[in-house]
């Protein structure tokens, strides 16, 4: 089977700092990439750049088996590479349909914003995520953190979505949203979506990825199926950068 | 700081009022109290001869505030719009000097003052100097070459047509006295206000349903934001200061118009005149926030202060002061409110 991504050698440099030094990490429909790390491990490069958000020092990027350039988020919106920003980048004045929309705006046969076809979608959508949500007419600068969370993730998902990047998803989220977020992730792999989850909540990552990359310092130091890792062997990764000295792969798969 | 034009952007329950809207309202108030008070100094505040006096001079500050707003909404500020009617004005008066028909030459001068505007965006986005920069420095540039151009020297004697856009109206009515004299029935519509008109439903149309007023608030809103969810940030700015320009170049056509020659010299300071109605109109200089109707309230209520005041004999100085206030005044009570 192709794989939906292929990043291979991907380095970014600011200045002296390598933020990504020469990792390389792939993707395959329907499947759930943990990708973890700690703080400034270079996670959040690492997506920007598939995002087309930022541009990589080096490296290639192949989509379905070709080549890519990835030079603006539009570009990667057109191949069906979604993100949900660790920041939302949402636009604070403006209301959650226009945010959805944003970009993409729905618009009449002459050429006019239809806000009206925008605000029912924008229910729809929303209220799949999360049934109570009301304030469709509010500036998103007035709606709580979860609320402007369920809008990030509703505008990657309501497009058609290959690929979809979520930067720590539920970091602003509730426990009940939290389990939404796991729910959507597990739906849309049935649908054959591939995710890259970036998360630091190891419990919702062994609950829902297949396979997790571990990030230090720029490197990519470790790639297991999450069968063959336990919590504490990615605990090391992340901390260490290297598996605990004694380590045995748990089931005999192959160690990537 | 209030909403974005969420009244535009959105469905709202009965008897929820946001604070735009809340702005508004408290505008529109001063600007009754303001020409209440004028009315009760002076008889002749209300007359109709006065009322078009007033429509003439808020209509070139409306149109440099239209634009200015525009600019505003991104996150931008231009302060070339009095240089830039200057320049445009004058290239319209040597146009027609030089035998242009003055519908050619007043569309040059429009198109003179996009191109300002261009330059203005080209700087701002490909070279990233800050807007504050870079219309200063193009203040200076359209306002020189305006000089340089004239020699310094008003251009007059242009002709009965070039006056006619400052000076004409619709719907006037003038009756033949037995005597020979003629004598004005209805005075009409100038049509500097209808021009106003005009722009201000077509920007209001262009901010509201239009796909690049969306992104003019997304841009002002949150940068990044709006580049992240696919939106060509350099292009919607550039946009806002073409027409900031252009909207420059036609206020110049009016006011060299009204004269009947065209004024290097003419437009210092309108900049301050076009932020401060904006301003005063709601607008947010932090971006994001704004609209065409607050920046004609704005306009009318420094139009109606400058022309009582004047009618009250209050000199020019004291009334750039009290207009000073006016603005500090109208933004700390969009703070206070904000704040709560
Ligand atoms: N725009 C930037 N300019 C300079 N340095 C940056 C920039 N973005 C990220 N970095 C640096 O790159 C490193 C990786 O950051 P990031 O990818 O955000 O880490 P993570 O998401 O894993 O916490 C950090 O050292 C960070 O300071
Ligand atoms: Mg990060």
């Amino acid at each position: 089977m192709t794989p939906l991504v292929e990043m291979i050698d991907i380095e970014r440099h600011f200045g002296g700092v390598h933020a990504v030094d020469g990792v390389s990490i792939d993707l395959y429909p329907g499947e759930v990439v943990g990708v973890l790390g700690h703080n400034g491990a270079g996670k959040s490069c690492l997506m920007r750049i598939l995002s087309g958000a930022m541009e990589p020092s080096a490296g290639k990027i192949r989509i379905r088996g070709e080549d890519a350039r990835l030079d603006s988020p539009h570009q990667a919106r057109e191949l069906g590479i979604e993100t949900i920003y660790q920041t939302l980048a949402l636009a604070d004045h403006l209301d959650a349909p226009a945010n959805l929309f944003l970009g993409r705006e729905l618009r009449t046969r002459w050429g006019n914003l239809d806000d009206r076809r925008m605000l029912e979608e924008a229910r729809k959508v929303l209220s799949r995520l999360n049934p109570n949500f009301r304030n469709l007419g509010d500036p998103v600068s007035r709606l709580s953190g979860g609320q402007r969370q369920v809008i990030a993730i509703a505008r990657a998902i309501y497009f058609d979505v290959k690929v979809l990047i979520m930067d720590e998803p539920t970091a602003a989220l509730g426990p009940a949203e939290t389990a939404m977020v796991g729910e959507l992730i597990k739906q849309l792999r049935q649908e054959g979506i591939g995710i890259f989850l970036v998360s630091h909540d190891l419990h919702d990552v062994f609950d829902l990825c297949d396979r997790v990359v571990i990030m230090n310092r720029g490197h990519k130091v470790g790639s297991h199926r999450i069968e063959e890792v336990t919590k504490d062997d990615v605990l090391s990764l992340i901390i260490k950068g290297a598996l605990p000295d004694d380590w045995r792969p748990r089931n005999a798969g192959a160690v990537q | 700081m209030a909403a974005a034009d969420s009244t535009f952007l959105s469905i709202k329950g009965p008897g929820s009022i946001n604070g735009e809207a809340f702005h508004k309202l408290s505008a529109l108030a001063t600007l009754a109290l303001l020409v209440g008070a004028f009315a009760f100094g002076n008889s002749a505040f209300l007359s109709v001869n006065n009322g078009l006096t007033l429509l003439l001079q808020t209509s070139v500050i409306g149109l440099l505030g239209i634009g200015m707003t525009m600019v505003i909404i991104t996150g931008g500020i231009d302060l070339s719009v009095g240089s830039v009617l200057a320049l445009s004005g004058t290239v319209a008066g040597l146009l027609v000097k030089a035998g242009v028909p003055v519908p050619v030459a007043m569309t040059v001068a429009v198109g003179v003052g996009a191109v300002c505007g261009l330059i203005n965006g080209l700087v701002i986005t490909r070279m990233r100097i800050t807007p504050f920069v870079a219309t200063l420095g193009m203040m200076m540039i359209a306002r020189g070459t305006a000089l340089q151009l004239t020699g310094a020297a008003p251009i007059s004697q242009l002709g009965e047509a070039f006056g006619w856009l400052g000076n004409g109206a619709l719907f006037r009515m003038v009756e033949k006295m037995p005597n020979g004299l003629s004598k004005v029935v209805f005075p009409g519509i100038p049509y500097p206000a209808i021009l106003l008109l005009i722009v201000a439903v077509g920007a209001a149309y262009l901010l509201r349903r239009r796909r690049l007023g969306r992104h003019i608030y997304a841009v002002g809103s949150n940068e990044e934001a709006a580049r992240l969810s696919g939106v060509n940030v350099e292009r919607t700015k550039i946009a806002a200061y073409v027409m900031s320009g252009a909207l420059a170049g036609l206020a110049g056509n009016v006011l060299m118009s009204r004269l009947v020659t065209a004024q290097p010299n003419e437009g210092v300071m309108y900049e301050l005149d076009a932020i401060a109605s904006a301003v005063i109109g709601g607008a947010s200089l932090m971006g994001g926030v704004g609209g065409v109707s607050g920046t004609m309230i704005g306009a009318f209520i420094i139009g109606v202060l400058r022309n009582g005041l004047n009618m009250a004999g209050v000199s020019a100085f004291i009334q750039q002061i009290i207009i000073g206030f006016v603005v500090i005044l109208a933004v700390f009570i969009d703070q206070l409110r904000s704040r709560r």
